[in-house]
């Protein structure tokens, strides 16, 4: 039914290769991409067009934008946390997360009835965010309950690149729209509703709610039991050593406004940059999983980050031909696929099965508060010394956190595996 | 998956598609909101000659708006040049706007018949356009906003360009330049530049606006040197008198997003407000030595530059007033 499983086949005379018992991802993570898929088409599809269709059709000033993509940034990670316990507690992932899709689909057709002033919008936009927020935890616990531990990566690749193929979808499918019907955005909101409908339809019509292994037994989770992640050896182990990769690793905002200096060319190939970063995202998504699940998460993601050098290395040239630009571009395309879906994995198999969304949740938000000490290190370094001078300082504290991580995350994996 | 539910998620995706195609379909057989050939209504236009708008019908806004000459206390629109923002001189114009499709914007350089010789892709929402006065080199400002691959929007930030009009091609971006203040290399990671003027005597030398932090420099710059210097704060959009001794610029109140429009003396440094006791966004033109034209976005106005009189309306339902300081091509040869 899924190609990996088709092609797994070529894959089987690698000797060097640990011989997993099973590299096919379960049918509720090939729906859940559908979901993620569908869901992001939907997103990307309104998201591509918004700064238009404010500034022409509402008249509005473009700085409110600055303000309303603000409001997409803090709603999400106040409710990550909340959402990935509440699963926990409650046993009910696919509910929450089909509560967090719902209010996205609902927050589209809000953007089709009522559409017309500018902070309606920023409210309707703000939904759509909290209800990512909501979903984002139980969705990663879900994908990772449905996996066993021998392809808990390749299933989080699956999703990760049927999720980055509906990002890649939206706009084009938002293009087309309007080449065919020029300038009618409600046609786009339309569409965009159906596309968010159908996802939160995949969601709740195929996927099994409840795919653990073994029956549920004893009282459903505590808030303190799990605070208590935070105290757990492994789990703790495992959120420092995400920090500190964290906080080692520019934004990608940053990079690209970086490499935009670095290059002369037509502004019209600025959003090519995007383009080439997330195919190779997206085609590297797959095959980085099953790496990761033969020859250890561990090092692929440490492989994943050192890419990052590569991007680095781009950001210290004077300047950047055509050549340089796409082999820093692929480099930043591999880290993304070796980066968050593994971690994520990695927390997947140190994680107790009852607390797998709080744990997930907690990561996720440890990681964007990480991103954030980054971006306003990286920007108050470049004014005070410079680009390339900053980028010399996270070199080294990018080495540093390779050091610091590598050690702390093998430890978390073994005790995982053994304990 | 039972087969149930199977069949109803079948169903969906078969309505899906259908609704979905039709409303399409018939958005696509529709009447275009980006059709401009539609007149404004320009009640009130004084017997001017020397000016060019974009204007459009209130009663059909449309996404571009017509580029309009003033002849005679009437509007003229020759040609199909549409665009949300103008500017000309010297025989080359930039004309900014939303592409055909409505999702791209495009600048278009056209010559004294207003007709369209090359265009350039924009990555961004047009903002500012400005033209040397001898129509060697062309400005253009765009804001670019969240780019949506990888949810990894961008914060808000402009871009300009510095465009060789004879061609139609970009030279360079301001964000390339050496920017230099108090003698020292000055660079942030949040560095935007917008609202060139060119210098009338010497078009290489321009004035921006750099904003970094709560800061927004006037910069003074050279384009073959591709280097800028700051020279003061809290100047926006800034615009060179005809003679070059005056700028003419918005001044934001600390806080905000609202504006007031003033006039910087170069040689003495001395600043005035002017009498527009509203909020205007707009990088101002010089209609003469006296006289600033501007809109606030939905009339043109002027008023004099030296902080006496009232604003007046010059043209209604229109924008991005530019002087014309010698007639059109196609003007001349439909009078003669």
């Amino acid at each position: 039914m899924y190609q990996v499983e088709a092609s797994k086949a070529l894959l089987k005379p690698r000797l060097w290769f640990r011989r997993p018992e099973s590299l096919r991802v379960s049918r509720n993570v090939l729906m859940l991409g559908f979901t993620s898929m569908l869901t992001d088409i939907s997103s990307e599809m309104v998201a591509t067009i918004l700064p238009l269709y404010l500034v022409f059709s509402l008249g509005a000033s473009p700085l409110a934008l600055g303000a309303i993509d603000g409001t997409y940034r803090g709603a999400a990670a106040v409710v990550q946390v909340l959402a990935g316990f509440a699963s926990d507690r409650w046993r009910r992932h696919k509910q929450v997360a089909e509560s967090g899709y719902g209010l996205s689909a609902f927050s589209k057709v809000a953007l089709v009835a009522a559409g017309n002033s500018i902070g309606g919008i920023g409210a309707i936009v703000a939904f759509d965010r909290i209800g990512k927020g909501i979903r984002t935890a139980p969705r990663d616990a879900l994908i990772s309950l449905s996996s066993t531990k021998d392809n808990l990566a390749t299933s989080f690749g699956v999703h990760r690149a049927l999720d980055s193929a509906g990002a890649m979808l939206g706009p084009l499918v938002s293009f087309g729209i309007l080449l065919a019907a020029p300038a009618r955005f409600d046609a786009v909101f339309v569409v965009s509703t159906l596309f968010a409908f159908l996802g939160l339809a995949v969601l709740v019509l195929t996927v099994q709610g409840k795919p653990w292994r073994a029956p549920r037994e004893g009282a459903p989770p505590s808030l303190r039991k799990a605070a208590g992640l935070l105290r757990d050896p492994r789990f703790s182990l495992l959120l420092i050593a995400a920090v500190v990769l964290s906080m080692a690793s520019v934004s990608d905002a940053l990079i690209y406004v970086g490499l935009q200096r670095k290059i002369d060319f037509e502004p019209a190939v600025f959003p090519l940059l995007y383009v080439v970063t997330a195919v190779v995202f997206m085609a590297l998504a797959i095959p980085v999983g099953r790496l990761a699940d033969r020859v250890g998460r561990v090092p692929v993601l440490l492989g994943g980050f050192a890419l990052l050098f590569v991007v680095y290395a781009a950001l210290m040239l004077n300047s950047l031909g055509y050549f340089g630009l796409i082999i820093s571009l692929a480099a930043l395309g591999g880290y993304f696929a070796a980066s968050e879906g593994v971690l994520t994995a990695i927390a997947g198999a140190v994680l107790p099965e009852d607390l797998q969304a709080s744990g997930i949740g907690i990561l996720i938000t440890v990681v964007s508060i990480g991103n954030l000490v980054s971006s306003l290190a990286f920007g108050a370094l470049w004014l005070a010394i410079g680009l390339q001078q900053a980028v010399i300082v996270f070199v080294v504290a990018l080495a540093a956190a390779l050091a610091v991580a590598a050690p702390l995350l093998l430890r978390a994996q073994r005790s995982a595996q053994y304990g | 998956m039972g087969s149930r539910n199977a069949k109803i998620l079948i169903g969906l995706v078969v309505l899906c598609l259908v609704g979905g195609g039709v409303y399409v379909a018939i958005a696509a057989t529709g009447p275009s909101p980006t059709e401009t050939n539609v007149r404004p209504v320009a009640t009130e236009v004084l017997a001017r000659t020397d000016l060019l708008v974009r204007a459009v019908d209130p009663k059909k806004p449309t996404l571009n708006g017509g580029v309009y000459e003033l002849d005679d206390g009437k509007l003229r629109h020759d040609g199909d040049l549409s665009c949300e923002r103008v500017y000309y001189a010297a025989g080359h114009g930039i004309c900014m706007g939303v592409a055909p499709s409505g999702v791209d914007y495009t600048a278009t350089i056209f010559n004294d018949r207003l007709e369209g010789e090359a265009t350039i892709s924009l990555n961004g929402l047009p903002s500012r356009a400005r033209v040397s006065a001898d129509g060697r080199y062309g400005a253009m400002t765009v804001f670019v906003t969240g780019d949506s691959y990888l949810a990894s929007s961008t914060a808000f930030s402009t871009r300009t360009y510095v465009v060789d009009m004879a061609s139609g091609n970009v030279l360079a971006q301001l964000e390339e330049f050496e920017v230099s203040k108090d003698g020292k290399p000055f660079d942030s990671v949040d560095f935007n530049f917008w609202g060139m003027t060119f210098d009338p005597a010497d078009s290489d030398r321009f004035y921006a606006t750099l904003g970094t932090g709560d800061h927004h420099y006037l910069v003074e710059g050279d384009i073959a040197a591709r280097e800028m210097r700051v020279l003061r704060d809290g100047v926006e959009c800034p615009s060179l008198s005809p003679d070059g001794s005056r700028i003419a610029f918005k001044a934001r109140i600390p806080g905000t997003n609202r504006w007031r429009l003033r006039v910087l003396d170069l040689a003495t440094l001395e600043e005035h407000p002017v009498v527009e006791r509203r909020s205007i966004d707009d990088q101002v033109e010089w209609l003469d030595e006296d006289t600033l034209a501007y809109s606030d976005g939905v009339d043109v106005f002027t008023v004099p530059a030296d902080g006496s009189g009232e604003p007046e309306v010059l043209v209604r339902d229109a924008t991005s007033p530019v002087r014309l300081s010698a007639p059109l091509a196609s003007a001349g040869e439909q009078r003669g």
